[in-house]
């Protein structure tokens, strides 16, 4: 009988707390993610609107600019303000998400390394919160926390009083962003999921919303109706957001039928993604 | 080179590639005869790159290919004598082993009848008959070797280019398709092999081309190749009855570097200069007394050449 | 073999074909390119179905013009545009992101025969999607009409020329779109970019200065569309500064479809020299 001295130690070391093993995956994504130049340039490029936005703000304090301009005003700051300033953003975002979102899951799929990740103390569901919380942090840095810094310079230039009668708008950029950010993040990886070519993936990404914003049209048109509105994904969003803000959709569906909808298709999203991120894949042969 | 050689030879004149910055291979001269070629090389040593300059997958930057006078930039009568063999393994989508090779076939004009009669019996020759009829993306990693295989040789051609091809076989029918790369090389063809499995290229191959980082750094048969390399002195080992007595008699000669007794004390390994003096001097021992079972060289394989030429550091990667 | 072995070609053009047809037409990958062809079939019939069960009264002119805005807006704009970028991009680039296009490159086959197999394919799969569409569209439009409205349509009013217009305007579609499409796949690593550059040029056509909006294929599949939708009327006519017109006069139809043919051969031409010197380099896709 061969008798061999045990040379080999397991690693002793200290492990990543089971709470906390999903920011691996996006510790190591965003390193990969900011190689690109492409990206880190049109990144930055997202922060240019907050910073001029920042800039009307300021001047619309400087009562010495504004005296010497002889003007009262720049633009008011006001709940109409901070929605154009979530809906520019949010077409940052959904840039942003079409060029990061489709090579989430998709490669790992296409190249068989599913198997590598849950062979390891990993659950499917801290695979899918560690690929999306890649784009929570990078849509909210884009979006609500620069839109409450807005805020927040905006409340500490007109004063606490302002600051009071308005609260109700930094809870709409923050909820706005939230449910925005969730919905192009649960889509964005559902696609790249059940498409495992990276570029077919973007493509599907861009197919949904203008695609879907076309059929909504057409079914409207067609049949004299405005629940057309319920396939539209910008649509829905954009009428949450302007509910958040105090706007009615005048032409839209209602705010409760927008809520709905989005919920139905972030449930749609997850049920995809647990049909499809598994260790396996049956191959029919 | 005369126009009636380069007919029945791979010819490369001066090639290099680069890939951007990078470089595939360099100033490669060749000229390869029929019989199994082996290219060995550690990874990145430019291996696949001669095999897709040969087979136009990709262009040379600089220099000239012809493949039996054919330039790889004419696929319509290239791929009329060329069967390439790749080590993607990557299928088209939803086929069939039969439907692949039988596409495939259809694509070089063959009519149905034809086509189907090649597909099956290529899929013959590589053991495939069961699963024909099977989807490819059910096939296990050797079966997908096959099946590639398959395709390479399935319309009969004269050169036969395969990179890794022994790659995920299990070892029956691994000596199943070294005996038909035989079979194949017997009947005239041009085998080229690359393959990280020194000892298989050792027993199958006519003749090895070794690269390193893109060069050249050898190329002939691997007994001559060895004995091109002066630095390192060819070994021989000489199982007899008196070790001692043997090895005091050759070590007076200038041409052994080094005379050891062997470990188990049953035989001497000699290093020499001059295998040639040296097996002359063994004749003249055996006469005067010492019972010599048997001579073997014992470092004139792939694995040694490619120590010696590519260095262990890099062999072990 | 003769010097132009055309008979050859044809025979390895047929069997491209074959592969082709069937990789586009039967496969599941596919499948959403019928999804964007169907769904206004399906409303169209709904709406029909729906009109004869209620016994809902309908105008032949305004449903005209409904099919007119739709065909334009949505058919061309946004369904044959993302079929033909399903379609005609697969054909190169995706046989390279699925590592498989090597095995044409090491068949007996001329780099440009390939190329004409391929599009031939492309085009005849998107021709019979797009058309089998179009037609049912067109039908189930005018489905709810009794038969003696639709027969005056058909035979007696404008119902077979319109129809004729369409049929040749969606077979134009799918050649420009499939040959900018087929250029771009094998031309670009990454096509969505291109994708999206194109989507968006041909979105905002209708608001480019007049001369911009003669770069492109919608500009002159609209002017041979037979209706023109609200928002198309020339301003152009007689202006001197009609080359900023945002309504420029329709092209002539001549002038569209040897135009459409010009750009069709152009990118294929354009795609045949590309692909002559393409090499297979999967590892960076």
């Amino acid at each position: 009988m061969a008798v061999h001295k045990r040379s080999y130690r397991s690693y002793a070391g200290a492990l990543t707390p089971a709470w906390s093993r999903f920011t691996i995956i996006t510790r190591y994504a965003f390193r990969n993610l900011f190689r690109s130049r492409m990206l880190t340039a049109y990144f930055v490029c997202c922060f240019f609107y907050p910073l001029g936005c920042a800039a009307v703000i300021y001047v619309n304090h400087n009562l010495s600019l504004l005296t010497s301009l002889n003007i009262r005003e720049v633009l008011a700051i006001d709940a109409d303000f901070f929605m154009h300033f979530l809906a520019v953003q949010s077409a940052f975002a959904f840039i942003l998400t079409a060029i990061v979102g489709p090579g989430l899951v998709s490669p790992d799929l296409a190249n068989n390394a599913l198997p590598l990740y849950l062979c390891r103390p990993f659950s499917r569901a801290e695979y899918v919160i560690g690929k999306m919380a890649i784009l929570l942090w990078l849509l909210s840095l884009i979006t609500w926390i620069p839109g409450l810094v807005l805020f927040g310079i905006q409340a500490s230039l007109a004063g606490a009083p302002w600051a009071w009668a308005n609260i109700g708008l930094a809870w709409g950029i923050f909820i706005g962003s939230a449910i925005e950010i969730l919905v192009f993040s649960l889509l964005s990886l559902a696609i790249s999921a059940w498409i495992k070519r990276k570029i077919a993936a973007g493509a599907a990404l861009l197919g949904v919303f203008f695609f879907g914003s076309g059929l909504a049209q057409v079914i409207n048109a067609v049949l004299e109706t405005k629940n057309g509105y319920l396939i539209d994904l910008g649509n829905l969003l954009t009428t949450v957001e302007g509910s958040l803000f105090g706007h009615a959709n005048p032409v839209g569906i209602s705010a409760s039928s927008a809520w709905i909808a989005l919920l139905a298709a972030c449930v749609f999203c997850i049920a995809l993604l647990e049909r499809k991120v598994r260790a396996y894949e049956i191959v029919v042969g | 080179m005369s126009e009636a050689t380069a007919q029945t030879r791979i010819v490369f004149e001066d090639v290099s590639k680069f890939y951007g910055d990078v470089l595939g291979v360099n100033r490669v001269n060749l000229s390869v005869p029929p019989g199994i070629t082996s290219l060995v090389g550690p990874n990145g040593s430019g291996k696949t790159t001669l095999m897709n300059l040969m087979t136009g997958l990709v262009q040379p930057t600089r220099g000239r290919i012809s493949v039996l006078g054919i330039a790889p930039d004419d696929p319509e009568r290239l791929f009329r004598v060329v069967g390439y063999c790749t080590q993607f393994d990557s299928f088209p989508r939803g086929m069939s082993g039969y439907q692949f090779i039988y596409s495939y076939l259809r694509l070089f004009g063959y009519p149905h009848a034809q086509s189907s009669e090649l597909a099956m019996r290529a899929i013959e020759r590589v053991s495939l008959t069961d699963a024909a009829g099977r989807k490819i993306a059910g096939y296990s990693k050797g079966m997908r070797q096959r099946i590639k295989l398959a395709q390479a040789i399935c319309h009969n051609p004269s050169v036969l280019v395969l990179d890794e091809p022994l790659n995920g076989l299990d070892p029956l029918i691994r000596a199943e398709t070294i005996a038909l790369f035989r079979a194949l090389a017997a009947e005239g063809l041009h085998l080229i092999i690359s393959s990280h499995v020194l000892h298989e290229v050792d027993v199958i191959s006519d003749q090895v081309i070794l690269l390193s980082n893109g060069y050249v750094v050898a190329e002939g048969q691997i007994q001559g190749v060895r004995e091109e390399i002066q630095e390192h002195p060819m070994q021989v080992l000489i199982r007899c009855d008196k070790p001692g007595e043997l090895a005091s008699q050759i070590f007076q000669n200038d041409y052994v570097v080094e005379a050891r007794i062997h470990n188990d004390r049953q035989g001497v390994l000699v290093k020499t200069r001059d295998a040639d003096r040296f097996y002359l001097l063994l004749n003249k021992i055996a006469q005067n007394g010492v019972d010599i079972e048997s001579v073997a060289p014992a470092d004139d394989d792939v694995l040694s050449v490619y120590e010696y030429l590519i260095g262990t550091e890099e062999s072990t990667k | 073999m003769s010097e132009r072995p055309w008979g050859f070609w044809w025979t390895q053009v047929r069997a491209t074909m074959r592969l082709e047809l069937k990789r586009t037409l039967f496969s599941r990958r596919g499948i959403w390119v019928y999804f964007l062809a169907v769904m206004p079939v399906v409303i169209f019939a709904g709406n029909s179905l729906y009109r004869m069960k209620t016994g809902k009264p309908g105008d032949i002119g305004e449903d005209t013009h409904t099919f007119a805005a739709i065909f334009q807006l949505f058919y061309l704009r946004l369904a044959i545009f993302f079929g033909c970028v399903g379609i005609f991009m697969n054909l190169f680039r995706g046989e390279v992101l699925d590592k498989s296009l090597h095995y044409y490159f090491l068949a007996p086959v001329r780099r440009t025969v390939l190329l004409a197999g391929k599009f031939v394919s492309g085009l005849v799969a998107a021709i019979l999607i797009f058309e089998t569409s179009m037609v049912l569209q067109f039908f189930s439009l005018y489905w709810y009409f009794d038969s003696g409205t639709r027969q005056e349509y058909f035979f007696h009013g404008h119902g077979l020329a319109h129809l004729a217009a369409y049929i040749g305007v969606t077979l134009l579609a799918c050649l420009g779109y499939g040959s900018v499409f087929l250029a771009a796949g094998v031309m670009f690593r990454n096509p969505l970019l291109p994708t999206a550059a194109v989507l968006i040029w041909e979105a905002i056509n209708p608001i480019l200065p007049s001369v911009l909006q003669h770069i492109s294929v919608i500009f002159y599949l609209k002017s041979l569309c037979p209706v023109m939708i609200a928002g198309d009327i020339s301003l152009d006519k007689g202006n001197p500064l009609g080359f900023i017109a945002m309504n420029p006069s329709p092209a002539s139809a001549v002038t569209a479809v040897l135009g459409l043919l010009a750009l069709a051969i152009v990118a294929v031409a354009f795609s045949g020299r590309l692909l002559r010197h393409m090499e297979i380099d999967y590892g960076s896709d």
